[in-house]
């Protein structure tokens, strides 16, 4: 079991208000991201869950009991570090029984975890190595098995992709989601990356300066972002935001519409203007489109196959049922 | 760039150091073995006849033979063990966040900074001292006989006043390593379950043992030769109860004139070194292969 529940919680740092007072629930079994620029607090609310920071004012509560004041060890959390804080001296069959040992289980029970965490994790092989001795993505899954033979009520990891190159990343990624699936266990998950966030998640929660911006399923704040924050920073390339005079024919402050939104004609459309850079990905094309009035481009994705050129007349046709409308506080107008 | 003609180069121009370091090493080593096998007293000027290995009998049948050895080693052995392990729980102290942290630290490197013989100086009379000093005071003012270090125990005194200068050295070292301790590691084995001694004893104190190794290994280079203190303190005395080796060498060749046996002892001296560098390269050698 591992529902967490944040009543409040709120940090700082002196006179640094790290993370203003916030709320939020995460569901037993639920894979949660939390996503957002760096420096946002999304590692100090992880730690805070973690016990590793003690909160300036608020409740956690874990599975319905006040943890709020409890130390790290007893609140049944496993954490993956984004460093994978492996311990360096000792070898692969060590640093997963060390909770164990902590713990003080008896041997057999110890052996049995270690070598249904090794056989799950594919590190049989590797349990006699030390740390330095692994690659990067075997390291990783160390700090997993790590975590896993402790049976937890929820993990927690930081960041625990960025170190690695982009090709394993992707590998991780599913086999995090795997676990994840087959553990049924409360994870919460850190990361700037919002590909990760949208691949992974149940819930993302997408926080800005400590606030939560916005909490939902990865579609829904692909589909109603409630706010100019999340529409920018949900969904790759970026949302393209229109001002003026454009947005005020839509009845909005500012309009917002996704490159994927957008079809593009070498003839005719709503709008004009100059393709510049093109980026050719074999399946979709993206150009950033240059417009009068504007001094940031607009990108819009093409499928593989047009043939417009850097300084080409390109018209643009945005799919009005996708616009996007953002009042003056950048909040969405419904 | 490591091309026949550059390596030919390179080796030119090294070769005047390396010969003069050479020289400077074979030298003196050449000339006290050669002195240890004649009979060379300034006391008897005169012919300096070969003598075989007469000097080295007389030697290590000298009554201050055994006793200097055991000092030596029980110098050594003290003043390793006192300065690591305060040295490690300095370094654990000082690597807490505490108010003027930066002046306790340069409080604590500073005995490193005074001379051997002033240091020792400083402690005999400022502290051992029965009458003037300060432990004599103290002892006096709780209306306790004071007691007299330097007669009462000169090898512990010694020992002492050593592991004062070097307890700055190896708190350093151990503090530096401290430092690039990784904080998660830390934290995961807080999450781990690790209580603060079992951190210690499973994360710290691993990460640490290069680092230790590393202060025995300079230090006891240092302590074999520990000499300063021991002039100026008790001469070696009372008796023998506070020679080393390298007081008694002194002792032979400077007060005795007597060349030859010094020189002797002197070779010993050096074996002795040897046989302990060999013991500590081997324990630094398993140690470094993580």
């Amino acid at each position: 079991m591992g529902r967490i529940v944040l009543k409040d919680v709120a940090k700082s740092f002196g006179d640094v208000h790290v993370i203003p007072p916030l709320n939020l629930e995460i569901e037993d079994g639920e894979f949660v991201v939390f996503v957002g620029p760096s420096g946002c607090g999304k590692s100090t609310l992880l730690r805070l869950i973690a016990g590793l920071e003690d909160v300036s004012g608020g409740v956690i509560e874990i599975d319905g009991e006040d943890a709020t004041g409890m130390p790290p060890a007893k609140r049944r959390l496993a954490m993956v570090f984004q460093s994978y804080a492996l311990y360096p001296h000792m070898t692969v069959r060590k640093n997963i029984a060390f909770p164990l040992k902590m713990a003080g289980m008896d041997k057999a029970e110890q052996a049995r975890r270690i070598e249904n965490a090794a056989k799950v994790l594919n590190l049989t092989d590797y349990l006699d190595r030390r740390p330095g001795q692994l690659s990067g993505g075997q390291r990783q899954r160390v700090a997993i098995g790590r975590a896993i033979v402790r049976e937890p009520a929820a993990f927690l990891f930081d960041e625990p992709l960025s170190n690695l190159d982009a090709a394993l990343r992707v590998g991780m990624r599913l086999e995090i989601s795997e676990l994840h699936e087959r553990l049924e266990t409360t994870m919460i998950y850190v990361t700037h990356d919002q590909v990760e966030a949208m691949t992974m998640a149940d819930k993302i929660v997408v926080l800005q300066a400590g606030r939560i911006e916005q909490v939902g399923s990865p579609l829904e704040l692909y589909h109603t972002p409630r706010n100019r924050f999340v529409a920018g920073f949900i969904g790759s390339p970026k949302m393209n935001i229109l001002e003026g005079a454009e947005a005020e024919k839509r009845g909005g402050h500012a309009i917002g519409i996704r490159p994927e939104h957008i079809a593009p004609s070498a003839t005719t459309g709503t709008w004009k203007g100059v393709v510049g850079v093109s980026e050719h990905l074999g399946s979709d094309t993206f150009f950033h489109v240059h417009m009068d009035g504007r001094r940031e481009p607009l990108t819009v994705r093409a499928g593989g196959e047009v043939s417009l050129h850097h300084g080409d007349a390109i018209f643009l046709t945005p799919d009005e049922e996708k616009i996007h409308r953002f009042d003056h506080e950048g909040l969405r107008i419904a | 760039m490591a091309t026949q003609h550059s390596r030919a180069a390179a080796r030119t121009m090294i070769s005047p150091a390396v010969i003069l370091l050479l020289g400077w090493m074979l030298i003196p080593l050449g000339l006290t073995i050669y002195f240890s096998f004649l009979r060379y007293n300034l006391l008897m000027p005169g012919a300096n006849p070969f003598v075989g290995f007469e000097n080295y009998a007389y030697f290590f049948t000298d009554p201050a033979f055994w006793p200097a050895v055991i000092n030596t080693l029980l110098l050594v052995g003290g003043v390793l063990l006192i300065t690591i392990v305060g040295g490690v729980l300095l370094a654990l102290l000082l690597d807490q966040p505490i108010w003027g942290r930066g002046i306790v630290r340069i409080l604590v490197i500073a005995p490193f900074f005074v001379m051997p013989t002033v240091s020792a100086l400083v402690w005999k009379n400022m502290f051992f001292h029965p009458v003037n000093g300060l432990f004599g005071q103290l002892a006096k003012g709780l209306g306790f006989e004071p007691f007299d270090f330097l007669a009462q125990a000169p090898l512990a005194s010694i020992i002492l006043i050593v592991s004062w200068q070097w307890l700055p050295f190896a708190t350093l070292i151990l503090l530096t390593a401290l430092q690039s301790l990784d904080s998660e590691q830390l934290e995961a084995a807080e999450m781990d379950g690790a209580g603060a001694l079992s951190r210690f004893r499973h994360i710290a104190l691993p990460h640490l043992a290069r680092a230790i190794t590393v202060v025995i290994l300079i230090q006891t280079i240092f302590l074999l030769s520990v000499f300063a203190e021991i002039l100026v303190t008790t001469n070696g005395g009372p008796g023998n109860a506070s020679t080393n080796l390298t007081y008694l060498i002194y002792a032979q060749s400077l007060l005795q004139f007597d060349v030859g046996l010094g020189s002797a002892g002197g070779v010993f001296a050096i074996l002795l070194a040897n046989i302990v560098a060999f013991f500590l390269m081997r324990m630094i050698g398993k140690n470094l292969d993580l």
